[in-house]
C-alpha cells in the first residue's frame, strides 16, 4: 500500500522544478486502456518551482511523510523520478481481472531503489530491471533506468465463479444445494446451521440485511480462503505478464493508436483525464452485480475528457462527452430551448451573490424520454418496458405539459437572512428546581432567494392557489400570493407576471416585480453567459464573506477563518457549451485574483488557508 | 410529483440552514420509604423547525423518518410496558407535536424497580441506546445513590454517525433532578447544584461530554436522617 502512496507522491511532485529531457510514456500504455490520466510535470514546474513547493503546506507534507519512509530523503529531486515529464495512471479490464496502473518517468533508478531498500521492502535486479512484488503479488512495481510501473491486479469475480473457470484453474465450487428448512430467519439476522461443507444461500436471505453461517469445520471458510489464495496467485502470475510484456516491448499496440485519446490531448492542460468509453467502464464493473446484469444506465454514453487548465487568472476544468447518434438525436432536441429573456428583467447583480439557470425543452424531454428509457432497460425488458413507454406517451399530454412547465428556470441567491423563532423550554426554580415551561427565542438563519420558471399556462397554479387559499395556507397579497410553510420560520412568496412563475422570499421584491417598479441591473457578461448555455451558474464568495450569522459557525474565530476563505476565493463559474456533433461540453472556472502570479500558486495558498 | 418536489425543495435548500438541538430532562421524586415518582422528557422544541421539515420527508440521510402514527403506536406500546412492569403504576404519556416535546411520567414501588427501565423503553422505541446507569436507596442509610458508568461502545456509535447528525449532539442538553423529603448532608457529584431547600440536586450537562466520557453523571446523595 505504502508503494501506491509514492506513486500518489510522485504524481504531486510534478509541481516541482526540474527541466528535464523530453521524456514521455504515453507510447508505453497499452491500446486497450479504458481510462488513461495525466498529469503535466513540465506545465507545473513552470507555474512553480521545487524550491517553493517545499515551502508549501503540500510540500512539508509531502516532505515529511516520504522522511518517514527514508529519512535520508530531504529533496523532492531525490525521489529519482524525472518530475518534469509526464505522469501516467490507466486502468485495463477484461472479462477476468482489471488492472490498475502507474506509470512514472525516471530521471535516476538508483534513487529509487535506495527508496525501496530505506523502505526495507526487498526487490530484485537483472540485466538492469528491477522487480517488487508484494506479499501475494498482487502489486508488482517494475522499473530500469527509463520507467516505472507499479500495477494492481484485481479479480473479477463474475468470472472465477463460473463452473467452466473454477474447473480449469481447480478452484472449488461454493455451490451446494442446501435444505431450505435448515435456514432458519430471525429478524434481521440469518442463521444456517447444518452439516454440509457448502451452501447457496442467495435464495433463502435475499431480503436478510446480514448472514451468519455457521457450519461444522469451518470448512465453507477454508475452501473460500483457498479460492480467493488461488486467484490472487492467477492474477498475480496475469499483472507479471502484463509488466514483463510492457518492458519487453511485447505488447501490441499502444494508445497512441486510439484517434480518439489523440484528439483528447491539449499541450496548455496541466492534468487530464480521458474515458475510452463510459458505457464500456460500466459493463466491465456489471456482471458482478446480478441484479443489473443485461442493463446499462450508460447505454449510448461515449468517449469521456476531463481537463484541468491552470492559467494565469483563472482556473479552469472542461468536461465533454459523446454520446451515440441516437442520443446526441435526444439531446439535440432537448437542449434547443434557451433561457427565457424576460428573467433578466427581474436580476440585479448588486444584490445577488450566486445564479443557477437551466434551458431544456419539456415537450421534446417527454417526447424522447421513453426511447432513453427503452436504450437503458431495453435489451433485457423489452416487452415490458415497450409497453411502459407507450402507456407514458398516451397518458402524457406533452404539449399541455410543456405550456405549463416550458423547461427553463433561474434561482437566484440573495445571501441569509435571520428571523426570530419562539420555543418551549423549561426553567427550574431554586428552591426545589421545580420545573416550569417557558417560552425563549432564538433566532433561525433562512436563505435569501428568488425562483423563476417560465410558464404559459398558468391554469392549474390558478387552482392550486385557490385551492390553498381555501385551506388558509395562502393568503392574497397585492398582485402576489404569502405561502407559509408549516412550523418552519419560512415564508414564501408566489406571483405570477409576465409568463414568468416567481416563487422568492424577499416581500418588497415581490412589491416591486407585481408593481413593475423592479429595477433590474445586469451585466452583458452574465447576460451572455445566461442566454448562451443550457446551463449557467455563478457565485461571487466575496460577496457571502460577512453574510453568515456569527451564531452559526460556533465562534468567532470561526466565522473570522470562514470569511477570510471567502473573501480569497474568486468568482466561480459554470457553463455548458451547445452540443457539437455528438459531444456534450462543459466548464467550471474560477477567476484567480490580480495579487497572485499564477492559478497554481493561488490554489496552494486556499488550500494553506484552509488548513489553518 | 409535486408534493415530491416540494419536500426535495426543502431537503436540499432549507434544511441545512434550520439549527438542531434538543433537551432530556429526568426528574425523580423519592419518598423516605424509597418509593416516588419519574419523569422523562425529550424537548426538541428548540429545533422544531428542522423537525417539522424532517417529518415531511420519508428517510433523511440514510435514516428512516417515522410519521405521526409510528410515533404515537410505539409510545402506547412503551406505555403498556410500563404498565405490566412490576412496582410501576400510574403510567403517564405526553406528545405535543406542536412542539415536539414527549414525556413519559410514572410512580415507582422501589427505586430500583427503574433500573434499566429507560434502556429497555428506548429498545420498545426502536433506538439504539447505551446505558450503563442504574439506582439505588439505602432506607437505613438514608443514601440515594446513581451509578453511573461511561461506555466506549456510545465513543464508537458517534462516530460512526455523519458528521450533519452528529452536530444535533453538539447543543444537546441533559438535566437531571432528583427531589426528596428529607434535607441533603451531602452530594458527592462536582458537578450538582443544591436546591435553596436543600432538598433537591441537579445536573446540568452537555450530551457530548457523556458520549465521549469527559462528564460524570454519577452522583452519591446523603440524606439526614
Amino acid at each position: 500500500m505504502k508503494n501506491l502512496y509514492k506513486c500518489f507522491y510522485a504524481l504531486l511532485l510534478t509541481t516541482t522544478g526540474l527541466t528535464g529531457f523530453a521524456q514521455d510514456l504515453s507510447s508505453k500504455i497499452p491500446a486497450d486502456a479504458l481510462a488513461v490520466a495525466t498529469i503535466k510535470g513540465k506545465n507545473l514546474t513552470e507555474l512553480m518551482s521545487l524550491k517553493e513547493f517545499n515551502t508549501t503546506f503540500i510540500g512539508k507534507k509531502v516532505l515529511s511523510t516520504l522522511n518517514k519512509i527514508d529519512p535520508s530523503l530531504n529533496n523532492l529531486e531525490d525521489l529519482g523520478f524525472n518530475l518534469s515529464a509526464n505522469f501516467y495512471y490507466y486502468n485495463r479490464s477484461n472479462d477476468s481481472v482489471t488492472y490498475n496502473c502507474f506509470l512514472a518517468p525516471i530521471k535516476n533508478a538508483k534513487q529509487i531503489d535506495a527508496l525501496y531498500a530505506g523502505d526495507h521492502k526487498k526487490f530484485d535486479s537483472k540485466n538492469g530491471l528491477r522487480t517488487f512484488y508484494n506479499a501475494d503479488s498482487t502489486e508488482i512495481a517494475y522499473w530500469n533506468n527509463e520507467m516505472f510501473l507499479f500495477a494492481i491486479g484485481g479479480a473479477k469475480q463474475s468470472y472465477f465463479s463460473r463452473q467452466d473457470v473454477m474447473e480449469r484453474f481447480g478452484l472449488t465450487s461454493l455451490n451446494l444445494e442446501v435444505d431450505s428448512s435448515a435456514v432458519t430467519v430471525v429478524s434481521d439476522t440469518t442463521y444456517i446451521d447444518t452439516a454440509i461443507d457448502t451452501v447457496t444461500v442467495e435464495e433463502e436471505v435475499e431480503e436478510a440485511d446480514t448472514v451468519e453461517i455457521d457450519l461444522a469445520g469451518d470448512s465453507y471458510i477454508n475452501e473460500s480462503h483457498k479460492n480467493i489464495q488461488k486467484q490472487k496467485a492467477i492474477v498475480a502470475v496475469w499483472v507479471d505478464h502484463m509488466l514483463g510484456d510492457i518492458f519487453s516491448g511485447k505488447t501490441t499496440g499502444s494508445i497512441l493508436s486510439n484517434k480518439d485519446y489523440i484528439a483528447s490531448l491539449d499541450n496548455n492542460a496541466e492534468a487530464s483525464i480521458w474515458l475510452s468509453g463510459a458505457d464500456k467502464l460500466m459493463n466491465s464493473y456489471m456482471p458482478d452485480m446480478y441484479s443489473f446484469k443485461g442493463i446499462n444506465f450508460l447505454n449510448g454514453y461515449g468517449a469521456v475528457n476531463a481537463k484541468l487548465y491552470l492559467e494565469k487568472q483563472a482556473i479552469k476544468l472542461s468536461t465533454s462527452i459523446t454520446f451515440n447518434d441516437a442520443y446526441a438525436d435526444v439531446f439535440k432536441k432537448v437542449y434547443k430551448r434557451r433561457v427565457n429573456k424576460n428573467f433578466l428583467k427581474y436580476m440585479n447583480e448588486d444584490k445577488m451573490i450566486g445564479y443557477m439557470a437551466y434551458a431544456m425543452d419539456t415537450k421534446a424531454y417527454l417526447q424522447e424520454y421513453p426511447k432513453l428509457i427503452s436504450n437503458i432497460y431495453g435489451s433485457f425488458y423489452a416487452d415490458e418496458i415497450g409497453m411502459a413507454t407507450d402507456l407514458f406517451s398516451l397518458l402524457l399530454d406533452e404539449e399541455a405539459i410543456s405550456k405549463v412547465v416550458k423547461g427553463d428556470g433561474i434561482f437566484i441567491f440573495n445571501g441569509l437572512s435571520q428571523k426570530e423563532v419562539t420555543f418551549k423550554s423549561y426553567d427550574y426554580n431554586e428552591d426545589n428546581f421545580e420545573t416550569k415551561e417557558v417560552a425563549k427565542t432564538k433566532k433561525e438563519t433562512l436563505p435569501d432567494f428568488l425562483f423563476m420558471l417560465s410558464t404559459e399556462d398558468t391554469r392549474l397554479l390558478d387552482k392550486l392557489i385557490a385551492y390553498g387559499t381555501k385551506k388558509q395556507m395562502i393568503q392574497q397579497k397585492s398582485g402576489y400570493f404569502e405561502l407559509a410553510i408549516p412550523k418552519t420560520p419560512l415564508t414564501l412568496f408566489v406571483a405570477v407576471k409576465n409568463g414568468i412563475l416567481f416563487l422568492g422570499t424577499d416581500e418588497t421584491e415581490f412589491k416591486s416585480i407585481t408593481g413593475d417598479t423592479f429595477v433590474g441591473n445586469i451585466s452583458s457578461k452574465h447576460k451572455k453567459l445566461m442566454i448562451g448555455a443550457n446551463y449557467s451558474a455563478y457565485f461571487n464568495a466575496k460577496k457571502m464573506a460577512g453574510k453568515i450569522p456569527a451564531g452559526e459557525m460556533g465562534s468567532s474565530k470561526e466565522i473570522q477563518k470562514v470569511n477570510g476563505i471567502l473573501t480569497s476565493i474568486g468568482d466561480i463559474y459554470l457553463k455548458s457549451h451547445p452540443i457539437k456533433g455528438n459531444t456534450l461540453s462543459g466548464e467550471i472556472s474560477m477567476n484567480v485574483p490580480t495579487n497572485h502570479q499564477n492559478s497554481l500558486r493561488y490554489l496552494f495558498s486556499i488550500i494553506e488557508d484552509v488548513q489553518k | 410529483m409535486l408534493q415530491k418536489k416540494y419536500k426535495l425543495f426543502l431537503l436540499i435548500f432549507i434544511l441545512p440552514f434550520l439549527s438542531s438541538c434538543f433537551q432530556i430532562i429526568e426528574e425523580i421524586n423519592l419518598t423516605k420509604s424509597g418509593s416516588g415518582r419519574v419523569s422523562l422528557t425529550l424537548n426538541m422544541s428548540a429545533s422544531k423547525s428542522k423537525v417539522a421539515s424532517i417529518m415531511l420527508m420519508d428517510s433523511i440521510q440514510g435514516y428512516k423518518v417515522p410519521d405521526r402514527q409510528t410515533i404515537q403506536i410505539e409510545m402506547n406500546e412503551a406505555v403498556e410496558y410500563l404498565r405490566n412492569s412490576p412496582g410501576i403504576s400510574k403510567v403517564e404519556k405526553k406528545v405535543d407535536f406542536e412542539n415536539y416535546i414527549v414525556s413519559l411520567s410514572f410512580d415507582f414501588k422501589n427505586i430500583t424497580n427503574i433500573n434499566n427501565l429507560t434502556s429497555k423503553i428506548l429498545k420498545k422505541l426502536k433506538i439504539n441506546a447505551i446505558s450503563n446507569s442504574s439506582y439505588s436507596y439505602n432506607a437505613r442509610t438514608m443514601t440515594f445513590q446513581r451509578s453511573y458508568r461511561h461506555s466506549k461502545e456510545a465513543v464508537v456509535q458517534y462516530n460512526k454517525l455523519k458528521t450533519e447528525v452528529k452536530n444535533i449532539f453538539k447543543e444537546a442538553t441533559y438535566t437531571s433532578i432528583y427531589r426528596f423529603e428529607e434535607l441533603i448532608t451531602n452530594s458527592n457529584n462536582p458537578l450538582a447544584k443544591l436546591s435553596k431547600t436543600k432538598k433537591a440536586v441537579m445536573i446540568n450537562a452537555g450530551m457530548l461530554g457523556l458520549i465521549n466520557g469527559k462528564t460524570d453523571i454519577s452522583n452519591k446523595i446523603v440524606l439526614a436522617k
